[in-house]
């Protein structure tokens, strides 16, 4: 993977943009566009999303300090990158990626209990994850209507801003940028 | 065409019923685990810890279900007094009895001991039974 200075400008936004979407709608609980953002920038920029979210837990961890949800942020956000990229790479519609949110937002609070399986063991990882049920069906249902909505629209700004036509799920391979 | 159009609606079916189903196993998981509380009256020991390591004590009992309600019945009686937030993790404590807790000044926090160990939950989840005893540390 090489980066060239367009790649660091472009990582540097990325960043910027996702860091003041989550200042924004931080007053309201379980919604946030993080998710959304990371698989329009996955699909449409790649695997470099991958260094935007590292820098994002980098930031985070800046301004809130070192807390266990740190471990999570460093793998739960690469995973959702991965995932989307390659369901990009298949060519999968829009709808997939509406879906693919809904299910992250549900299995959420799953995928960061695993930290807890190691610090306190697997119960109080599994009672954490219990604890956390409600916030995470709010978060699945935020999500759905995110990517419902902005999802598609995105993806198509992106992409005609990075200079391809939309083509309905396909990203051109000379956009790709990876 | 048609075939394909097909073939998607159904796609979008299947996995919308199971992304309900799954929704639905895990409200189903969370209402037969949830913290449960006792009714009835419960005996407790409330106890603040300030900055300087001074305690205070307030004993009594109560009603109510979770930690939440026993600082708001404290609150109530015009000894304790607490301000905070409502985050998407519930209460974050952000001052008790007039001393203010600012993390980003000073990494200070309101921690919740429940019965002598760190408390796993926060004051909205926290489930009061009898005999119970939480203490709130000022702590960096």
């Amino acid at each position: 993977m090489r980066f060239t200075v367009k790649d660091i400008a472009t990582i540097g936004l990325m960043t910027a943009l996702i860091e003041a979407v989550k200042w924004a709608l931080q007053g309201i609980p379980n919604v946030e566009m993080v998710t959304l953002l990371f698989m329009v920038f996955a699909v449409t920029y790649g695997l470099k999303t991958c260094i935007a979210s590292l820098i994002f837990t980098g930031v985070e961890t800046l301004i809130w300090g070192v807390h266990i949800w740190v471990i999570m942020y460093i793998y739960i956000w690469p995973l959702l990158i991965l995932i989307s990229y390659f369901m990009g790479k298949k060519k999968l519609p829009d709808w997939a990626f509406v879906f693919l949110g809904s299910f992250y937002g549900l299995f959420f609070g799953m995928i960061c209990a695993v930290p807890y399986v190691f610090f306190g063991g697997i119960k109080v990882a599994v009672a954490w994850w219990i604890a956390g049920i409600p916030f995470d069906i709010l978060h699945a249902v935020s999500n759905t209507v995110l990517c419902l909505v902005l999802f598609k629209p995105l993806r198509m700004a992106l992409t005609k801003i990075i200079g391809t036509p939309y083509k309905g799920g396909e990203i051109s391979e000379d956009n790709r940028h990876t | 065409m048609t075939n394909k159009k097909g073939g998607a609606k159904l796609a979008i079916i299947i996995t919308a019923s199971a992304l309900v189903i799954a929704a639905g196993v895990f409200a189903l998981v969370y209402f037969l685990n949830k913290p449960k509380a006792e009714e009835g009256t419960k005996a407790y020991t409330f106890v603040v810890v300030d900055d300087k390591g001074a305690s205070k004590e307030y004993k009594g009992k109560t009603d109510t279900q979770f930690l939440r309600g026993l600082m708001d019945e404290l609150k109530a009686k015009g000894d304790f007094t607490y301000e905070g937030s409502d985050s998407e993790y519930g209460l974050y404590i952000e001052s008790v009895n007039g001393l203010k807790a600012d993390y980003n000044v000073d990494k200070a926090y309101w921690a919740i001991y429940v019965n002598g160990e760190y408390g796993q939950l926060g004051a909205d989840t926290q489930p009061v039974n009898d005999g119970d005893s939480f203490k709130l540390a000022y702590e960096k």
